[in-house]
């Protein structure tokens, strides 16, 4: 839906006559995706969907309700009376803001004019294009290559209005060989061919590279971790960790803490190049740049606006992506200058072990490598890890350049080395 | 309202196809949720639209829409052909096997004894508001919480092999939960009404008020915990953290399809390959786990699944040995089988089916046997309630485990809270190291309503079980250093 038709089809429903406030979020997506395993198309799925949420205010009362049949006036008309309607019932929240009433540019940074092209029968042939380079190989592919068109629009009874239009490509390929795999991800706004070619490449070398892997008995060692790996990480620690309220409160890593963090900086953008993002929040807020670690030190951390007018800070709202910034060195110079360590390529099932200092636990899979001598000389056998998000940041002694990754949200990490990063255990 | 599944699959055999389904679904949701003394956020939900499904020249097509119309519905097959066919691009070898399965006619209905849509929003937020003034009556407590969640999924299925399905399942989860800030610390303390296939019946405010004044004491009570010791001890696990542990390491690691390799690239595999059905020893032989797509009340029980295929019980281990896997029609022939389990769904019109776990739990003791004589047996331990951080590695072999709450058992009783501890240990050396679990009397089951699986992520719901049960000498380590 473009720009005009989203602000139309707001319009009408904003005239559907209600007693106070009234916002509109809708949101449109089609999605191509193809997933292989074993060389094959196992699941082809084309996903069109719509959804309108509608959010009453009272006063100090607020609720909402999602529909998804967009072209029935009549459902519509009986979801604004019954939103009002149950609102009526809520108790009194404090913590209820008005609507905006902004009016915003459709910045469109995630639009990607060429991607709009791509059809089922491009997806169908570039899967089995990779599907042919692994049976080439000969080495099993898994992996899912997605691509979605979509659009957001919100508009508000008090004039507010947005709408951009955005693109996801997600492409992610694991390479399995008779003991041992690799894997690899093209993450953006945009896919090629070529993009998927070169990620099934990276995956089926990343499978030679790790047959027959060694154990190396799991403790605290220097280990390179590859982009996706850092970004799992940064995600999990950025919502566990990054809110100003909880800081303030006493409930954050962060709550009385004056260090810094390392020397990197963490920070999210919508106009970040690498992955950018739809530039305002599902409330109609604009999103601009916001800085979480400036250098290293702690900055404020997200903050909704009823936090904010409370204690006179600046409303930072939840961000659409994350970047973390790096130094430039390249993934060989990482591992050159490496005597002793371990070359992560992937995580995976980050959980919290400890909200306090912001642990985590997590594996290694798919390429795990022993380094030597600034050299990667053989596959080992994956292991669990515990470890804190501020020692890790503290110890981070060389970095690479971000790039994009993050399957479920937009990122932008480089590469890291960090030192004494604490392996406990072995998986297989 | 089957009237244009029916024309779906008409036309999909006259477009030559081998198989269609088509299902409609009408999905309702709410939740309500509470922030100490107000709701934070009241959302409704209204969903509807249909998915059909084709099986054409060995290639699965799939295509959905919300517009429920005969138009839509050719709209919806040619597209579905015309992805069946771009499939075809890379066929796996003679393409996709479909168990058969006979021509079923099938209404389904759970129990909701009081709808809980039905229910005022008042009362709704009584209940909540009410349990978190407890909770903040402590102190210690700077934040309350709770939520409501209701759902019901009335579904209508019709296939070309002229199955006929409806269900109507309403679902209810409740959780509270309190954080307790002091002694240079915070820490969470929660308790979940356990989340069923019933409506708002489950629900009573006095239960709600008893359960929020332990919270916000045992919330507290862990701020001033020690650090949990490290090394091997005897554990014993409450039923809601064992329900965790049975649904990752059992539960994923027998889905048929990830053993086939279906789920590498996002979930990973199993290490129950082929080779181990009917003689690999799981557990030790007081280890039997029950998958029972027919249990009262279990959130995977829904009458058929989107298969088409009835609701089963079946044993996944039998003291101790692995017997077979969790499946779906495609997948049923790997193993020899000529029926599927029944146990593929979809989370939505929109997804695909693919296997999921099912209710799933593990068999009490034969013999009697209370917490507190399990307990008895234990000389230095530890007892973990509730679930917290969990991981597992793609294999389903090497987990950690935590608990909402963790005593230290010292001659037989509990002997003060601990923090940080976590279990760590492998599927079959955890299940092996198990040497009793209670009667049935201790026996509860847990709901699980948020597991992700497939690529795109879908969410199911299954219900677990167990009785406390006691594993000899696991692995202990901490999330926390001293």
């Amino acid at each position: 839906m473009n720009r005009q038709q989203s602000q139309d089809l707001i319009a009408a429903i904003l005239e559907i006559p209600h007693e106070g406030e009234l916002q509109v979020l809708l949101n449109g997506v089609e999605r191509l995706g193809t997933r292989f395993n074993d060389c094959a198309i196992s699941q082809n799925v084309l996903k069109q969907q719509a959804t309108l949420t509608l959010s009453a205010r009272l006063e100090q009362k607020k609720t909402s309700i999602s529909i998804n049949a967009l072209d029935d006036q009549e459902l519509i008309k009986r979801s604004v009376e019954q939103v009002f309607a149950t609102c009526r019932h809520m108790p009194d929240d404090e913590e209820v803001m008005p609507a905006l009433g902004d009016v915003l540019p459709s910045l469109e940074y995630a639009f990607n004019a060429e991607s709009d092209t791509i059809e089922i029968e491009t997806v169908g042939a570039w899967a089995a294009q990779a599907c042919s380079a692994g049976a080439a190989a000969g080495i099993d592919l898994a992996g899912l290559l997605a691509h979605a068109k979509m659009f957001t629009a919100y508009g508000d009874s008090a004039g507010g209005f947005a709408h951009e239009r955005y693109h996801r490509s997600d492409y992610h390929v694991t390479a399995t060989g008779t003991d041992g795999s690799g894997w690899a991800e093209h993450q953006g706004v945009s896919i090629a061919q070529g993009d998927v070619m070169a990620a099934t490449g990276r995956a089926i070398d990343k499978c030679a590279g790790a047959q027959d892997p060694t154990v190396f008995e799991p403790r605290p060692v220097t280990v390179i971790l590859e982009p996706q790996a850092v970004g799992d990480l940064m995600a999990m620690a950025f919502w566990y960790g990054f809110d100003q309220r909880a800081r303030d409160e006493g409930r954050s890593p962060f709550s009385d803490f004056d260090a810094t963090l390392g020397r990197l900086s963490f920070y999210s953008d919508p106009a970040e190049a690498t992955f950018p993002t739809v530039a305002f929040s599902s409330d109609g807020q604009a999103l601009a740049k916001s800085v979480w670690l400036d250098e290293g030190k702690l900055q404020q951390l997200f903050t909704n606006r009823y936090w904010a007018n409370k204690n006179g800070l600046a409303v930072k709202p939840a961000p659409n992506n994350l970047v973390l910034s790096g130094d430039g060195t390249s993934l060989e110079e990482l591992i050159r200058s490496t005597e002793d360590g371990i070359l992560v390529t992937r995580f995976w099932y980050i959980r919290s072990t400890d909200a306090r200092t912001l642990g985590f636990t997590g594996m290694t899979r798919d390429g795990t490598y022993r380094i030597e001598n600034g050299e990667v000389t053989y596959p080992v056998v994956d292991m669990r890890w515990n470890e804190s998000v501020l020692r890790v940041l503290d110890n981070v002694v060389a970095s690479g350049k971000p790039v994009a990754t993050g399957e479920f949200m937009a990122m932008a990490m480089p590469a890291l080395k960090v030192e004494e990063f604490h392996f406990s255990s072995l998986s297989s | 309202m089957f009237d244009l599944l029916k024309l779906a699959c008409n036309s999909a055999t006259r477009a030559g196809c081998q198989f269609a389904d088509a299902r409609y679904l009408s999905i309702r949701k709410q939740r309500v949720v509470s922030r100490d003394h107000a709701l934070s956020s009241c959302s409704d939900g209204d969903d509807r639209g249909f998915g059909v499904r084709v099986l054409y020249q060995g290639a699965w097509g799939f295509a959905s829409s919300p517009t429920y119309t005969a138009d839509e519905i050719e709209k919806v097959v040619a597209r579905a052909m015309r992805i069946a066919r771009a499939s075809a691009m890379a066929l796996r070898e003679d393409g996709v096997k479909w168990a058969p399965e006979p021509a079923l006619t099938l209404d389904f209905k759970s129990t909701c004894r009081q709808d809980p849509f039905a229910v005022a929003l008042e009362d709704k937020a009584d209940l909540l508001i009410a349990a978190n003034e407890v909770m903040l009556k402590n102190k210690s407590i700077k934040r309350a919480q709770g939520f409501l969640s209701f759902k019901r999924v009335q579904r209508w299925y019709v296939n070309t092999e002229g199955s006929e399905l409806h269900s109507d399942v309403t679902s209810s989860e409740s959780a509270i939960w309190a954080i307790a800030v002091g002694n240079d610390d915070f820490q969470e303390r929660d308790w979940k009404a356990p989340a069923s296939n019933q409506g708002f019946e489950c629900y009573r405010k006095q239960e709600f008020l008893d359960q929020a004044e332990r919270v916000a004491a045992e919330a507290e009570e862990k701020l001033s915990a020690r650090l949990s010791p490290e090394g091997d001890f005897d554990i014993i696990t409450d039923s809601e953290n064992l329900s965790l542990t049975i649904h990752e390491s059992v539960g994923h690691a027998t889905e048929l399809d990830r053993v086939m390799g279906y789920e590498v690239s996002m979930a990973g595999s199993s290490f129950v390959t082929r080779d181990k059905q009917g003689d690999f020893r799981y557990g030790s032989d007081q280890v039997t786990l029950m998958a029972d797509n027919t249990l009262e009340n279990g959130l995977a029980t829904q009458g058929f699944d989107d298969d088409g295929v009835p609701g089963q019980r079946w044993e996944i281990v039998r003291d101790g040995i692995f017997q077979t896997y969790s499946s779906g029609r495609e997948f049923a022939h790997y193993i020899g089988e000529e029926r599927s389990r029944g146990s593929c769904r979809a989370d939505h019109w929109s997804s695909i089916p693919i296997v999921r776990i099912p209710n799933l739990f593990l068999m009490p003791g034969k013999t009697p046997l209370s917490p507190e004589e399990l307990m008895a047996d234990v000389k230095h331990g530890l007892y973990f309630e509730g679930m917290d951080s969990f991981s597992i590695d793609q294999w389903r072999l090497n987990f950690q485990f935590g608990g909402n709450a963790v005593w230290e058992i010292k001659n037989g009783k509990k002997a003060g809270m601990l923090k940080a501890a976590l279990y760590q240990s492998r599927t079959p050396t955890f299940w092996n190291a198990c040497d009793a679990t209670c009667d049935e009397n201790y026996w509860q089951p847990h709901g699980v309503t948020n597991c992700g699986k497939g690529d795109p992520m879908q969410i199911a719901q299954m219900t677990h079980g167990a009785a406390p049960t006691r594993f000899r000498k696991i692995r202990i380590c901490r999330g926390r250093d001293s």
